[in-house]
C-alpha cells in the first residue's frame, strides 16, 4: 500500500506535467531507488508503516518507519522480530483483534481501529491499514500495516459522543420533568371546584377544564374553539361584561367579582361569580385571559338563609324583651318615693341587664350583616358636630359618674348612616367608660383634617398592650386579663371599624397599658354631588 | 276627655304592657291584636293616634298605614310604627309615618312622642 501511495504521488506530479511515463518507470526501476529512496520516503512519512513475514513463524515484523517507532515509543531494535499483537499487551480480548487474525489468515485486506499501548503503557488509538503482499503464485507472503494515531480523533469524537449522551440524558429528564410539571399542573387544574377557562384575544374558547364542563353539563365539542359570547343560550353576552372583558388585554384591569344571574341551559338559574385576569406570559401564551367561573347560587342562599334567621331570631328575642324593658320601666316609675333602696337597686340592675341584652342582640345582628357583606348603609347628609353633641351628652347622661368633655369642631357634614355612626361613637365611649372605672375624665375632641373629620375620644383608664392593640378590631378578640372584671363578646370594635371602614374612613387607636387610650377615627367631609364612600 | 290610642301589636305581651303603661299615663286605649281588625276599629273609635307593630301576620303595619291613609275618616290620624328590626326607621320614613320607636324602646321616649304627635 505505501508503494502503492508513492506511485500515486508520481502519478500526480506526472499528471501536473512535471515528468512524463519514460522518466517514472526509468526511477522505479533504478538501485537507487530500491535501496535508498524508499526507505527514506518511508520514514519520512508521518504514518508507521511496518512490514510482517507471513513465511517466518508468529508473522514477525521485518521492517517499521520512524514514524512506527515514534507512534509506539518503542526502538527499531525492540520492534523488529516481534509479532504486532505486543502492542495489545494485556488488552487482547478486542474484537478488532480478532477481525485482525482472520484476515491475516485468510490473506485479506482490513482496515479496522485498535486499542494499542505504546512503551510507557498509555493508550493510544490505532487506525490500521492491513494489506497482504502476494507472490506471483497467490501466496501471501507479507503484510503491509500502516498505522495512524487517531487517540486525539477518538477522544474528540467520545467527548462529542459523552456530550451528545448527556445533553440527550439532560433532555429527556428536562421534557421528563416538563411533563411532570404539565401533569401536576393539569391534575390542579382539572381537580379545581372552579371552572376555568382559557380565552385567545377575540375571546375564543382554547381550553376548559373538567369542573366547567361538569358545571355547565356541556361537552369540550361545544365548547372549545367557540367564541365566550356564543356559549350555551348568550349567557356571557352582557354588554357591561363584554365592555369589562375588553379592557383586560389592553389596560391589564382584571374583572373582578362579576356577577351574572342567569338562567342556563341545562342547569337552571345560578349566580356566577366572574373573575377573569390577563396570562402574564410572553410567546406562545401572550395575550390570553384566564376566566375562572364559581357557582355561588347554594352560598348566597346560605348567607340570605342565615341572615333571614337572624333577622328573625333577633327580632323574636327583642319581642319578650320589649316587654320586659317595658315593665321594667313602669315598675320603676311606679316605686312609691319612700321606697326601700334595696328594691330601687334591684329594678336599677334588672334594667341595666335588659339594656345589655338589647345592645348584644343589636351586635350579633350587625356582625352578622357584616360578615355576609349585607351591612345596610342608609346614608343623609349629617352634621358631624351635632351629631356627637348629642351622643356624648346621653351618654353623660347615663353615666354621671363620668365627666364627658366635648372639644373642637369640624363645622362640616359627613355622608353617613346616623343611626350606625351614633351606635360607633356611643360605643367608643361606651368604652372609654367601661375601661376607666377609677378615672372620670373622658375627652372628646373633634377637628377638621383637610377633607376629612376627625373624632378622638380619649380615656385615662387601663390602656392597651402593643400586642393586644394588633387585635382588638378583630372578631371575638378579648383581653384575657380583661375578661372575668369586664365580660364582653369581642365584636364592638370590630363592627365600629367594619362601619367606619364602609363609610370610607379609618378608626385607629394609641394606648399605653396602664396610662389610658385614644380612640380616633376619619370621615371624609361630604360634598355636594360626590358623596363619599356612597355604596 | 282623655285621648284615645289605638295599640296593635300581634304579640300579647306588649299589647298588655301597653295598654297598662298609657292607661297609668292617662290615656284611654284601644288595644287590638288582630291587624285585620284595626281599619274598622280605627274608623269606628277615631282615635288620636295609631301606635302599629311593622311585622305583623296576615296585614303588617306598613301596609295597614297606607290603607289608614287612603280613606276617610282615618286618613289624617297620625301613625307611629315601631319594630324590633332596624329597617324599621326605613319603612316608616318611606311610608310617610308620623313617627318611628324601635323596640325595645324607652317609654318616657314613646310617652313624649305621643304627646307631641296625638291630634
Amino acid at each position: 500500500m505505501p508503494n502503492k501511495t508513492l506511485v500515486c504521488s508520481f502519478v500526480d506530479k506526472t499528471n501536473q506535467g512535471e515528468l512524463n511515463n519514460q522518466e517514472i518507470k526509468s526511477i522505479l526501476a533504478s538501485q537507487d531507488v530500491g535501496e535508498h529512496l524508499f526507505p527514506k520516503a518511508l520514514d519520512a512519512a508521518n504514518v508507521g508503516v511496518v512490514i510482517t513475514d507471513n513465511r517466518l513463524p508468529d508473522n514477525p515484523i521485518i521492517y517499521c518507519n520512524s514514524a512506527f517507532q515514534k507512534l509506539s515509543g518503542y526502538s527499531r531494535a525492540e520492534i523488529m522480530g516481534r509479532n504486532c499483537r505486543f502492542l495489545q499487551r494485556e488488552d487482547r480480548n478486542q474484537e478488532e483483534r480478532h477481525r485482525i487474525a482472520e484476515a491475516i489468515r485468510e490473506g485479506k485486506h482490513l482496515v479496522t481501529e485498535i486499542r494499542n499501548y505504546n512503551k510507557d503503557g498509555m493508550l493510544f488509538y490505532n487506525e490500521l491499514y492491513l494489506s497482504p503482499v502476494k507472490n506471483e503464485t497467490g501466496v501471501v507472503t507479507h503484510f503491509i500495516g500502516i498505522q495512524n494515531d487517531v487517540t486525539r480523533r477518538r477522544q474528540v469524537e467520545l467527548d462529542l459522543q459523552f456530550q451528545r449522551q448527556e445533553a440527550e440524558e439532560r433532555l429527556e429528564q428536562r421534557t421528563l420533568a416538563l411533563r411532570e410539571s404539565e401533569e401536576y399542573m393539569q391534575s390542579i387544574v382539572q381537580t379545581i371546584r372552579e371552572s376555568l377557562v382559557v380565552l385567545d384575544k377575540d375571546y375564543n374558547v382554547l381550553s376548559v377544564n373538567n369542573f366547567f364542563l361538569n358545571t355547565f353539563k356541556v361537552t369540550i365539542n361545544e365548547t372549545k374553539g367557540f367564541n365566550l359570547y356564543e356559549l350555551g343560550n348568550g349567557q356571557w353576552n352582557i354588554p357591561h361584561l363584554r365592555r369589562l372583558m375588553e379592557e383586560i388585554l389592553p389596560s391589564n384591569n382584571p374583572v373582578l367579582n362579576y356577577e351574572v344571574d342567569h338562567e342556563f341551559p341545562h342547569i337552571g338559574r345560578k349566580l356566577m361569580l366572574l373573575n377573569a385576569h390577563r396570562v402574564e406570559l410572553e410567546g406562545e401564551y401572550k395575550d390570553r385571559i384566564l376566566l375562572a367561573i364559581e357557582d355561588i347560587t347554594e352560598r348566597r342562599s346560605i348567607e340570605q338563609r342565615k341572615d333571614d334567621f337572624l333577622t328573625i331570631a333577633s327580632h323574636e328575642l327583642r319581642t319578650p324583651l320589649t316587654t320586659i324593658q317595658g315593665y321594667t320601666q313602669i315598675l320603676s316609675r311606679s316605686l312609691p318615693a319612700g321606697s326601700p333602696e334595696r328594691v330601687r337597686s334591684l329594678v336599677g340592675k334588672l334594667s341595666g341587664a335588659v339594656d345589655r341584652l338589647n345592645q348584644l342582640l343589636s351586635e350579633l345582628l350587625d356582625m352578622s350583616k357584616i360578615q355576609s357583606g349585607y351591612i345596610q348603609l342608609h346614608k343623609d347628609r349629617v352634621p358631624f358636630d351635632e351629631l356627637v353633641a348629642g351622643v356624648a351628652e346621653s351618654m353623660q347622661t347615663a353615666s354621671p359618674g363620668h365627666n364627658i368633655i366635648l372639644e373642637g369642631s369640624s363645622d362640616a357634614d359627613v355622608y353617613a348612616d346616623e343611626s350606625h355612626l351614633v351606635q360607633v361613637i356611643s360605643n367608643l365611649i361606651g368604652n372609654a367608660i367601661k375601661y376607666a372605672p377609677d378615672e372620670q375624665r373622658i375627652e372628646i375632641r373633634i377637628s377638621r383634617v383637610g377633607d376629612f373629620v376627625k373624632l378622638s375620644v380619649k380615656d385615662y383608664g387601663l390602656g392597651i398592650s402593643p400586642a393586644d392593640q394588633k387585635h382588638i378590631f378583630e372578631r371575638f378578640f378579648r383581653v384575657d386579663k380583661i375578661q372575668k372584671d369586664f365580660p364582653g363578646m369581642g365584636i364592638g370594635l370590630y363592627i365600629c371599624e367594619q362601619v367606619i371602614k364602609n363609610h370610607g374612613g379609618t378608626l385607629w387607636v394609641e394606648s399605653d397599658l396602664g396610662k389610658g387610650s385614644i380612640f380616633s377615627f376619619t370621615l371624609p367631609v361630604y360634598a355636594e354631588g360626590k358623596e363619599a364612600g356612597h355604596e | 276627655m282623655n285621648k284615645k290610642i289605638l295599640v296593635c301589636d300581634d304579640d300579647e305581651g306588649i299589647l298588655e304592657m301597653m295598654e297598662l303603661f298609657l292607661e297609668d299615663a292617662g290615656y284611654e286605649v284601644i288595644a287590638v291584636r288582630e291587624s285585620v281588625n284595626v281599619l274598622s276599629e280605627a274608623a269606628s273609635r277615631k282615635p288620636n293616634l295609631i301606635i302599629l307593630d311593622i311585622w305583623m301576620p296576615v296585614i303588617s303595619g306598613d301596609r295597614i298605614l297606607r290603607s289608614l291613609r287612603a280613606q276617610e275618616p282615618t286618613a289624617s290620624i297620625p301613625v307611629i310604627l315601631f319594630s324590633a328590626s332596624r329597617e324599621g326607621q326605613g319603612i316608616a320614613e318611606r311610608e310617610g309615618a308620623n313617627g318611628f320607636v324601635s323596640k325595645p324602646f324607652n317609654l318616657d321616649e314613646l310617652l313624649q312622642q305621643i304627646s307631641e304627635k296625638a291630634s
